[in-house]
């Protein structure tokens, strides 16, 4: 009688030590789960760049011209002339290429020969790199002009020559389908902000060239912007 | 004075204890996993003094995470612990041995013949978790090895404790079957506790993909199953997490159900402008190894994720050394690698991520566009995934981390 008396007290303590030792884990484990529903994750999502350069101001000026110059959607043409470039930018030449300042590291200069419209070999190397590198930017814009050799209007539209050359080539290559929401261009012919030797410094597709002006000039500026609109 | 046998059925308590406590371990982290947490986990043959295990590196984790750790997976999150019953089948043998000693019924060679059968469970379902845990999740557990330890031990001492009784009388058939009744309760309580108390478990996706589309084509098939329901697995090649997401849904049988494609979100900041840190070096010049695999992608990744942990030490450590590990061992896609339009490609595959706003964190699973959440992305992986491919998802939870 003493040993089963033994038996039933020694299964209990032991059925209860497993009971109350599953109890409290699976409890805790539950409450834990509650607290963690309740709880804000605190993960960042996934978004476009939007660098430190991107002042309130840098916006403004960049949806104005953005969206006058086809980028934006929306947008019911490709591309600005010289004219429209400067009315919508509402500056001069020279603070309008101050906007492009703060991305030195994320532009580059292609270099056209005189009276020409055809991308080298280096250009094209350029071009490449310069677009695959696109990280979180939104906007890719081309920017083109012409040295002052002949008339305006034969400028105006030799560099316009120039930035769907870029195009072209950027559409060709990278089959990108977003493309037409990305890639803005602006030809600028020789009349509204002409490149100065502060470019010289800039990642050119002809470092070897002589950096004046007019071989400056005779280019296509195209860099990656990192604002969101 | 000293009673014979001391030394025996001491020992046999002791392996027996032993079995308690390396299956409570077990049993405690897989538990300690229902909250749907990331929790370090014990992997030591001392339990408590080892450091724990907090990258899933361990071959606990890997043993953890493993179909066979749990069964009813499909029925229940998570399933039910293997490790749970095991203990309470080691707390039962303690148990029979305390209570025989106590009883001074050590010499009954009905008590030990019970006894030596009772053994017999744990010491073949360590066997066969042996074979399991070596031949096809290949990795090898500590705690594991001190459960198989544990049953062999309990094993033997039954065996000398029953060789050295002697028996009287016809079998008992009746006790033993009270003794049966009393281990199968003791496996019952824990389990019946563990279903009864468990976080509940309503299966609810985190949100659906806002665009589902792939414009630029930037998602790479990973199966071979077009009748299968659309899945997309987000991924990081170097992200252990992702590797143990692959394998679990490989190992669930739940791949062949569907039509799976790859969207690449390497956590790395070489191409990655979304984090600030790499927290994975390496993983975008491994993606790009990824998109240059043509119709080779499965077989890419399954070599990325066989050298893991290597490519990624070669990534924080030296860029160029990875690269050309890459182009050595990958030696078909050697001419692709870097090349712009292979960046631009994954630049985006990233920006896929911006346009439906994933979080920036990898492993996620979409299943017919719906999110699986991702604390449901590891044990719960089964129980959610037939749930969702038969059609019973509800109500979206906020998306989110864990």
């Amino acid at each position: 009688m003493a040993g089963k008396g033994t038996h039933v007290a020694l299964a209990l303590v032991f059925l209860l030590i497993l009971g109350v030792t599953t109890g409290v884990w699976v409890r805790g484990a539950a409450v834990r789960a509650a607290q963690a529903a309740a709880a804000d994750s605190g993960v960042a999502t996934a978004s476009a760049s939007d660098e430190g350069y991107c002042t309130g101001d840098l916006k403004k000026i960049l949806r104005r011209v953005l969206t006058s110059c086809g980028l934006v959607k929306g947008g019911s043409s490709r591309g600005c002339q010289p004219l429209e470039a400067r009315s919508v930018a509402a500056m001069s030449g020279g603070d309008f290429n101050a906007l492009f300042v703060p991305l030195a590291d994320r532009a580059a200069i292609i270099q056209f020969d005189q009276d020409a419209a055809e991308v080298d070999a280096g250009a094209l190397a350029l071009i490449d790199k310069t677009f695959a590198d696109q990280r979180g930017a939104s906007y890719f814009l081309v920017v083109s002009r012409a040295s002052p050799e002949g008339s305006v209007s034969y400028n105006r539209e030799l560099s316009r020559k120039r930035a769907e050359a870029v195009l072209n080539h950027i559409r060709g290559k990278f089959n990108d389908p977003e493309l037409d929401q990305e890639v803005g261009l602006l030809w600028l012919g020789e009349e509204f902000a002409q490149l100065d030797r502060e470019f010289c410094k800039w990642s050119r597709s002809r470092p070897e060239a002589p950096c004046t002006p007019n071989y400056l000039n005779r280019s296509a500026f195209i860099a990656w912007i990192d604002c969101r609109l | 004075m000293k009673r014979p046998g001391l030394g025996l059925w001491l020992a046999m308590g002791i392996f027996a204890l032993l079995g308690v406590i390396f299956l409570a371990v077990s049993a405690y982290d897989f538990i300690a996993h229902l909250d749907r947490q990331v929790h370090a986990i014990t992997c030591s043959f001392v339990p408590g003094l080892g450091a724990p295990d907090t990258s899933g590196a361990s071959g606990c984790h890997a043993v953890m995470m493993s179909p066979y750790s749990a069964v009813l997976r499909t029925w229940t999150w998570g399933g039910i612990p293997i490790a749970l019953p095991g203990m309470a089948v080691f707390l039962y043998l303690l148990f029979r041995v305390a209570d025989i000693w106590a009883r001074q019924a050590e010499q009954d060679a009905h008590e030990t013949r019970f006894l030596l059968l009772a053994t017999l469970l744990p010491l073949f379902a360590s066997l066969v978790y042996f074979a399991i845990s070596t031949f096809v999740v290949g990795s090898i557990c500590k705690l594991c090895i001190g459960t198989y330890v544990a049953s062999i031990g309990v094993f033997v001492c039954a065996l000398v404790a029953h060789r050295r009784a002697t028996a009287s009388g016809p079998l008992p058939w009746g006790r033993y079957m009270l003794l049966f009744g009393e281990g199968v309760a003791f496996a019952a309580v824990p389990v019946l506790l563990y279903l009864s108390l468990k976080p509940a478990s309503a299966v609810a996706t985190c949100g659906d993909l806002m665009h589902p589309e792939d414009k630029a084509g930037v998602r790479l098939k990973l199966g071979t199953n077009p009748g299968g329901a659309p899945a997309i697995e987000v991924l990081d090649p170097l992200c252990p997490a992702c590797k143990g997401l692959d394998q679990r849904l490989a190992a669930s049988g739940f791949k062949d159900r569907l039509n799976l494609e790859l969207a690449l979100f390497p956590l790395d900041k070489e191409c990655n402008w979304m984090v600030s840190e790499s927290v994975h070096p390496g993983a975008c010049m491994v993606s790009e190894a990824v998109l240059c695999a043509g119709d080779q992608v499965p077989q890419v990744l399954a070599w990325i994720f066989d050298h893991q942990q290597e490519l990624r030490e070669l990534g924080a450590r030296d860029p160029g050394q990875l690269a050309a590990r890459i182009r050595t061992d990958l030696p078909q896609i050697a001419g692709c690698l870097g090349k712009p339009e292979i960046k631009a490609r994954l630049n985006r595959s990233l920006r896929w991520a911006v346009s439906n706003s994933l979080p920036v964190l990898t492993p996620q699973v979409f299943v017919r566009n719906q999110k699986i959440c991702p604390e449901d992305s590891d044990l719960g992986l089964d129980y959610v995934l037939s749930r969702v491919l038969a059609g019973g998802a509800t109500a979206a939870r906020p998306a989110g981390g864990r």
